[in-house]
Parts: C-alpha cells; sequence; structure tokens
C-alpha cells in the first residue's frame, strides 16, 4: 500500500504518462474538455494512473476490512464506530476544503478524498484496537 | 449496567483467557466486560449465563443511570 501511495503521489504530482501505458481501451463515457463526448465505445487513454488508483482502493479496502486475529462482537463493534466517525470527519474535512480551497487546490482536495475516508477509519480502528489491548493490564 | 463476571469466574475459578475460549470471545472482550466498558449482546450474555450454569439474570443487572 505504501509504495503505491507515494507511487501515486509522484505520478499525479509530475504528471507524468509513460506510454507503454498508452492503450486504447473500453469506455462507459467519454467528455474530453476540447474534444469528442461519446457514451459507450473506445478511447485513447494512459492507464497508469487507473492501476495506481485501482491499487490504491483494493489495499486500502484490505487494510481496513480484513478480519482481526480474533473478530468477535467487541472488534465489530469498534469496527462500526470507527466507520461512522471516518464519515463525519471525511465530510467534515471537506465542508471546510469547499468553504476555503479553490482552484487547482481543490482539485487536489478531491483527489485526496476519494482516499480519505478508509485512511481516517484505518487509522482510528487501529488506534482504539490498540488502546483496548493496552487497557487489558489486569488479571484475576 | 453491571455484572458480576468477575465474581462467578472466581467462583468457578478459571481465568479470563478460559473464560474467552469458552464463550468463543477475545479476552479484550471479557476484560471490557468486567471493567463496564461494554455491554454484551444478548446471545453473548446468553452464552455466559450458560457457562456459569446460571440466569443472564444472575450475572447482569441494571443500575440507574441506564434509565437516562
Amino acid at each position: 500500500m505504501i509504495p503505491f501511495v507515494l507511487l501515486g503521489w509522484y505520478v499525479v504530482n509530475y504528471d507524468i504518462e509513460p506510454e507503454i501505458f498508452d492503450f486504447t481501451v473500453p469506455a462507459i463515457f467519454v467528455d474530453e474538455i476540447f474534444g469528442e463526448k461519446f457514451a459507450f465505445g473506445m478511447t485513447e487513454n494512459n492507464i497508469l494512473n487507473e492501476i495506481i488508483g485501482v491499487v490504491l482502493i483494493l489495499s486500502f479496502l484490505m487494510v481496513a476490512f480484513s478480519k482481526e486475529k480474533q473478530e468477535d462482537e467487541l472488534i465489530a463493534k469498534i469496527r462500526l464506530d470507527s466507520l461512522v466517525w471516518a464519515t463525519y470527519v471525511n465530510y467534515g474535512v471537506l465542508l471546510l476544503s469547499m468553504i476555503f480551497i479553490y482552484g487547482m487546490s481543490f482539485f487536489w482536495v478531491m483527489i485526496f478524498n476519494m482516499f480519505t475516508i478508509l485512511l481516517f477509519f484505518i487509522v482510528r480502528f487501529n488506534w482504539q484496537v490498540n488502546k483496548l489491548n493496552k487497557t487489558m493490564s489486569y488479571e484475576e | 449496567m453491571k455484572n458480576s463476571i468477575k465474581v462467578e469466574r472466581a467462583k468457578k475459578n478459571i481465568t479470563q483467557a478460559e473464560l474467552a475460549r469458552l464463550a468463543k470471545v477475545s479476552r479484550q472482550t471479557i476484560n471490557a466486560m468486567e471493567l463496564g466498558k461494554y455491554v454484551p449482546s444478548t446471545v453473548l450474555a446468553l452464552r455466559l449465563a450458560s457457562i456459569f450454569e446460571t440466569e443472564v439474570n444472575e450475572i447482569f443487572s441494571l443500575e440507574p443511570s441506564d434509565w437516562e
């Protein structure tokens, strides 16, 4: 996951589109800024960013929702709580960004926002599980 | 909600880990319940009662804050 986060940041930041990733791909909808507009067809595209996006989302999902060693009802509760919390925080941040960030910077906000809900979830969930493990020092 | 899991456990002389294994939950869950930090599901409450060979009412009881 982490190598792809770095790779994704690098690729988007420097607008890298190596030719080996140029493919003609099927599309459901195409609407280019200075070009054609049609539904269902084939289009030219550099698939590097698509690959990175898909791998990122899949790896985030795997990290976020893989089962704990012992998945019981307490873990399930922490999981749900964290998901709700992540949703609140994510939309809170998005609201603030909408109000205070403009232009190309907001485009960046939208890119990050594709992943932040899962990121917030992972951070909060692991933090809560760690906290639970720490409070269990005593026995008998 | 108050509970007497710790007392019942002492009566049966089993550890948190053993109780966790019997109830098919993690030791963290047993510990959180004993500390009053977690209210178990009805199923888990019934399982505990069954393990301790008693009634759910004997282990768990309401306290005033549960009515708020």
